[in-house]
């Protein structure tokens, strides 16, 4: 820690979290809020990333699932489910159903490479990025993108 | 500190909105008073709007919107002045002004770009008139006045005066006697006296106060009452009328002499002139010490300031927040209720009627804090009509057409969000009927019309739903033509079209993609007209209907929901699935028998008492999966009777819970598209609740060529 405040190069922030066998994370400045998932209601007719609507203190938000999103394979919620909530550039409140949160890391920008070179032309739409602190990988998600 | 500073542009955007507002309501009058007959008050309500704006701008750094007010006010005192005259061209010159104005504040606001040319045109038009245009004659007072009086006299005050002797009016001087403490009260007093018998021209102080506390003004009035008239009127202690008498000099030009005969008072006009100089001699070295502005409009500052006291502005999301507040206090009352029901079985039954009572108590006033909000959420729908008489006035002046706009109901009441998306399908409505529906005025007058053409605005309530007619005396629609259309476009099959009762044909002119034109006008008729405004009136939960007689008119009826923030809901279950419709929108609801299902061209079918009901399986219809977990299958199902307007629909529900007052919460960006909901709501029990949108499923269970066969299935 007291070596990376020492160093001049920049430090970013990730929610690190788990999808499926893999560990993935969007910056953190993006992230209002992380809630147990409330009982959801299903929205007939919404697009198939949306796995339904559900109330945080009064405020409707609009669930997506980040497995569907990424086209991952689909698993039963468990325990450790987390909503991420996140206010979208439309001002609309969305929540992003993640397996498992794990923490906050901070990331130098020489230890994050850029997704093009990397991934394949579908996913690397959603992905910014791919962060390597200390030997481990993480994918980083491009919120933006995810809810747009 | 931003926040302040938001909020400090927030109160700028509304408050500058509002004069907007009031300017072109100031133009809208002096239009139809027309030229001669134009109210100077109503000039300096205009002035004195624009004036506020410009002081406004530069208060927040809209350096165009003050140049253009700076300008403004240019022409609107040479209005005043008389220097220039309120015809329909310099009317439509400031009318401009208002549009200009809308636009910078949208940019102001970051809703779009400035638009650099319209303001430079609005310049260019606004430069000539402060210059040019219909100068005055020159400048001799038709009488006689002394010199003294006349130096003190404003520009503006001069103007009226030679005005009103012209208009041959008699002159008064009333010296008024004010304590300082009310003097605001008293002079607005003695003013609104005053007025229905002519006009204040100027104030001046005679210097003469009897005490320190009090002060003494000479009011010059001009006025076609007699003496004896003014003093019935204005009556009191501290008043004394006299009448000034003229005395014609030289100026036998103007007819001045035959005026003199309305000269009641025994003082000489010179003597009085000689008092009237005098006492402006006394304030000489402090002269008008009011703001240059406030003294030329005659209007002293302080009741300026007071005026917008008893209102506040607020901003709707903060009653959209109150709203959500009363929507949670809903959430404890049915708490309350379940634990009501608890204590059903205590022995205890004290208790049981305290709790019983409280209830009663909480659920009465939360009603009434429902009502509350709804009602300061209630703006009446007269800004909207004043907006499209502006329309009205600009397009039939651009299209040549001589346009008479009737407008009743003005003062019903709607809610504010409802008011603001209402406008562009109302102004699409007028033009296409001025466009296309009022005919020429060589047409009309061939086929003995009257010349102008009529359109009329009718809105009024009607129990929870405001009504909006809009009605013209046109040409009507030409079904053939829709029709021919509707075929060309696909939407229609040739044979069908025989099939088609009136009101069908008629209906088709809300599909996309019809217009029934050869060539697009300026302001309607590229075929993306009705069918948007159709789709913008289902949003917001209400109907559009079209009725028209060829070569009679046409008539729009608008059917819209007075608010949208809280809802009489019924609650319904489908596949272990709560859903909420709102019981505006439900006519009954009935036990549903499988074995009186018919199948009528495809479309299941019921008869309810001796008429055909479509019906739509919801379930089906929102193609709703069976849950995962078990849930309890319906005893027997029911069929509710939903309806928008004339059209009706069974829908098939498992269950019916009962009725609840919710709080309808618009559906994200995301899921805004998905059509056959309304929104969401809370409900007791934390879960979310989808809210149908009745008009959407009516609609398109009974879309299309469908709707056209079942329509014709059912008797009407």
């Amino acid at each position: 820690m007291s070596l990376r405040e020492r160093n001049e190069e920049p430090v970013r922030e990730y929610l690190v979290f788990r999808l499926a066998e893999d560990t993935y994370g969007v910056e953190l400045i993006r992230v209002q809020e992380i809630v147990n998932p409330p009982a959801l209601t299903e929205v007939p007719r919404a697009n198939a990333t949306t796995i339904g609507i559900c109330s945080v203190r009064g405020m409707l938000v609009t669930v997506v699932d980040l497995r569907r999103v990424l086209r991952l394979a689909e698993a039963p919620a468990s325990r450790n489910s987390r909503i991420l909530l996140t206010r979208t550039e439309g001002a609309e409140l969305m929540g992003l159903y993640v397996d498992e949160v794990f923490q906050v890391s901070r990331l130098l920008e020489s230890e994050i490479e850029g997704a093009n070179a990397v991934l394949g032309a579908d996913l690397s739409d959603h992905v910014a990025g791919i962060g390597r602190p200390d030997g481990e990988l993480i994918v980083l998600l491009d919120m933006r993108s995810i809810t747009s | 500190m931003t926040d302040g500073i938001d909020k400090a542009r927030e109160e700028f955007f509304s408050e500058a909105q509002e004069l907007i507002e009031m300017f072109s309501r100031n133009l809208l009058a002096l239009d139809e008073q027309g030229i001669g007959a134009a109210d100077p008050s109503i000039i300096n309500e205009a002035f004195r709007a624009v004036h506020t704006l410009k002081s406004l701008a530069g208060l927040f750094n809209a350096t165009e919107m003050g140049r253009v007010s700076h300008t403004l006010e240019d022409v609107l005192d040479r209005l005043r002045l008389g220097r220039l005259k309120a015809s329909p061209d310099v009317l439509d010159v400031l009318f401009a002004a208002v549009d200009c104005y809308g636009a910078m504040l949208a940019a102001e606001r970051g809703e779009e770009g400035l638009n650099q040319p319209q303001i430079e045109k609005l310049m260019g038009v606004l430069g000539t008139l402060g210059e040019s245009a219909v100068e005055e004659a020159p400048d001799q007072m038709a009488f006689d006045l002394e010199p003294g009086l006349l130096a003190v006299l404003t520009e503006y005050e001069e103007h009226r005066l030679k005005t009103n002797m012209d208009a041959g009016q008699a002159l008064f001087r009333i010296r008024v006697r004010f304590d300082l403490a009310t003097i605001d009260k008293a002079l607005e007093d003695v003013k609104a006296k005053a007025k229905p018998h002519g006009e204040i021209i100027t104030y001046l102080p005679t210097g003469d106060a009897p005490s320190a506390d009090a002060i003494e003004l000479d009011l010059l009035m001009a006025s076609s009452s007699s003496l004896e008239q003014l003093e019935a009127a204005l009556g009191g202690t501290d008043l004394t009328i006299t009448a000034i008498p003229r005395i014609s000099q030289a100026s036998a030009s103007t007819g001045i002499s035959s005026l003199s005969t309305h000269a009641l008072g025994t003082s000489s006009f010179a003597a009085v002139g000689e008092e009237t100089a005098g006492s402006t001699v006394a304030v000489g070295d402090n002269p008008r010490t009011e703001p240059p502005v406030n003294a030329e409009l005659n209007v002293p500052a302080v009741p300026m300031l007071r005026s917008v006291a008893d209102t506040v502005r607020v901003d709707i999301r903060k009653l959209d927040g109150l709203m959500n507040v009363v929507g949670e206090l809903a959430i404890v009352k049915s708490a309350l209720n379940r634990l009501g029901d608890r204590l059903r079985n205590t022995q205890d039954r004290e208790l049981r009627r305290e709790v019983s009572r409280i209830q009663r108590s909480f659920e009465r006033r939360l009603s009434e804090l429902q009502d509350g909000i709804l009602e300061v959420r209630m703006v009446t729908l007269g800004q909207l009509f004043d907006r499209l008489s502006r329309v009205v006035r600009q397009i039939s002046r651009d299209m040549g057409k001589e346009i008479r706009l009737v407008v009743t109901g003005a003062q019903t009441e709607i809610d504010k969000l409802l008011v603001e998306e209402l406008g562009d399908p109302l102004m699409h409505i007028i033009r296409n009927s001025i466009d296309h529906g009022i005919e020429s005025a060589e047409q009309r007058k061939a086929i003995g019309k009257p010349v102008a053409g009529t359109i009329a605005l009718n809105a009024y309530q009607k129990g929870n739903h405001v009504v909006i007619q809009i009605e013209d005396d046109g040409q009507g629609v030409n079904e053939a033509a829709v029709v021919e259309r509707a075929v060309r476009a696909g939407h229609l099959a040739a044979n069908e079209v025989e099939m088609l009762s009136r009101a069908e044909a008629l209906g088709l002119i809300f599909l996309p993609g019809l217009s029934t034109r050869e060539q697009a006008g300026e302001y309607s008729g590229r075929g993306v007209g009705m069918d948007i405004v159709k789709t913008n009136i289902n949003k917001l939960g209400g109907i559009i209907d079209i009725q028209s007689e060829y070569s009679i008119g046409t008539q729009l009826v608008i059917t819209l929901p007075i608010t949208l923030a809280i809802v009489n809901a019924l609650l319904i279950r489908l596949l272990g699935r709560t859903f909420a419709l709102p019981l505006s929108s439900v006519a009954e609801a009935l036990m549903f028998d499988e074995k009186l299902v018919r199948t009528v061209d495809g479309r299941e079918v019921m008869t309810l008492r001796g008429s055909t009901l479509v019906l739509c399986r919801l379930d089906r219809f929102f193609e709703l999966k069976e849950p995962a977990l078990p849930h309890e299958g319906p005893r027997y199902k029911s069929v509710v009777v939903a309806t928008m307007g004339a059209r009706r629909l069974g829908l098939v529900v498992d269950d019916l819970l009962g009725q609840q007052d919710i709080v309808v919460k618009g559906l994200g960006p995301t899921l805004r598209h998905v059509r056959g909901f309304a929104g969401a709501s809370e409900l007791g029990d934390q879960r979310v609740a989808l809210v149908l949108d009745a008009g959407a499923i009516i609609e398109e269970a009974l879309a299309g060529h469908d709707a056209v066969t079942t329509m014709r299935a059912r008797p009407s």
